[in-house]
């Protein structure tokens, strides 16, 4: 390689490493104000402060889904399998929303320690499954729930 | 290995064999896209939870693996450019843009579908997934434009290449935004030979015939916008108008 040529690869590896380094320190400054929700444990050690709005991505817990009769209301629990937050919502969930089932909900901490929610989202995890495959595992005694971190219910 | 690769920098040399290529190229991706869109969009099985809507993944998936190529592309085109001044590289840089930015619009549309059925929502902003996506859409256009605005110039090319760099840091984000970051949108889904558990063949099979397809797809479209900027640019040359007056 001729000695000019040479010199101008070196020019762009050049900018292509520092580029590469002030954006991984960039990335890693605002770490947490990229993630899109706080775990129900980093709301539990107090890391979001009073009367923030922000979000919570975490598991709606088997057996805690309380709907009212005569309204939308609904109230929940997210948990991660450590920590738990109640969560109360008044609205449509979305068609995925059932007990087991990742979700992101946006709201408030109101004085009772209850998540007051104004829009609920579901999670997807990345298992697809057929029925079949599904019905199968059922019958198995082990259903999806295994896919998740351990400790469920 | 040298010698081949001043060679293909010689716009009719690349001309003469991509025309021999391409007829293969065309049989292998109508072949492959349409094994892979009508099993995946007519035969594959139902997700138990979210139905026959799981079926635009397979678009999805395949669309937006392939855009990430893009950039990397770019960046080794530029380089070529800048360092062994080959107009060739240039001319592939400069389309391989336009695809790009309509390959990442592709991927932002089937995604926005699945998510406002499956999420309850078309968009994110909080998400890094999907906001480092429509970054790459953006900076493509950006390419775009700057080429447009600089008329294939050596600032053209040096600018482009710059903002490939930026591009390609941008791809290794896209790649891991769900594993380093708290998003809605779900990690890469791990693949099994297993029939019997999640994410079994019935699933990938048709993916991955459609990931091959997408590719052909993007080579081929390279390759045809490529040669016509050949002739475009090398008007003037004597092959070519030697292959004008033979076409006739």
């Amino acid at each position: 390689m001729k000695p000019h040529r040479r010199k101008k690869l070196g020019i762009i590896l050049f900018i292509a490493a520092g580029l590469s380094v002030a954006v991984g320190f960039t990335a890693f400054a605002l770490k947490q104000n990229i993630n899109m929700f706080y775990t129900p444990t980093q709301v539990a050690e107090g890391e979001v402060g009073p009367g923030q709005h922000f979000r919570i991505g975490g598991m709606v817990k088997v057996g805690t889904v309380l709907g009212a009769d005569d309204s939308l209301k609904v109230n929940f629990v997210a948990t991660d399998f450590v920590s738990d937050v109640p969560i109360q919502y008044e609205g449509i969930l979305p068609d995925l929303f059932r007990e087991g089932q990742g979700i992101v909900a946006e709201g408030e901490m109101d004085a009772a320690g209850v998540f007051q929610a104004s829009r609920v989202l579901a999670k997807h995890d990345e298992n697809f499954m057929s029925p079949e495959v599904k019905a199968a595992l059922d019958a198995a005694g082990a259903s999806a729930d295994n896919h998740m971190p351990s400790g469920t219910n | 290995m040298w010698v081949w690769f001043f060679k293909l920098g010689s716009p009719k040399w690349f001309y003469e064999l991509s025309g021999k290529w391409l007829p293969w190229l065309v049989a292998a991706m109508v072949i492959f896209m349409t094994i892979g869109l009508v099993w995946g969009l007519l035969f594959l099985p139902p997700d138990y939870q979210q139905g026959f809507t799981s079926r635009i993944l397979i678009v999805h998936v395949a669309v937006a693996g392939t855009s990430l190529a893009f950039f990397p592309l770019m960046f080794v085109a530029g380089t070529i450019t800048l360092v062994w001044r080959m107009k060739l590289a240039d001319m592939v840089a400069k389309n391989a843009a336009i695809l790009g930015a309509w390959f990442s619009f592709i991927t932002l549309a089937t995604g926005s579908l699945w998510g406002s059925v499956m999420w309850g929502t078309w968009w994110e902003w909080t998400d890094s997934r999907l906001v480092s996506m429509l970054f790459q859409l953006f900076l493509l256009l950006g390419v775009i434009s700057l080429r447009s605005a600089l008329e294939d110039s050596d600032a053209a090319a040096k600018a482009c290449a710059l903002l490939s760099i930026v591009g390609c840091i941008n791809v290794v984000i896209i790649k891991y935004s769900v594993e380093w970051w708290n998003t809605l949108h779900q990690v890469s889904s791990p693949v099994t030979t297993d029939t019997s558990s999640p994410n079994g063949p019935e699933f990938w099979i048709a993916t991955l015939i459609m990931i091959v397809a997408v590719y052909l797809f993007l080579t081929v479209s390279l390759i045809l916008s490529t040669r016509n900027e050949i002739l475009e640019r090398e008007r003037k040359a004597q092959w070519v108008k030697d292959l004008v007056l033979k076409a006739k």
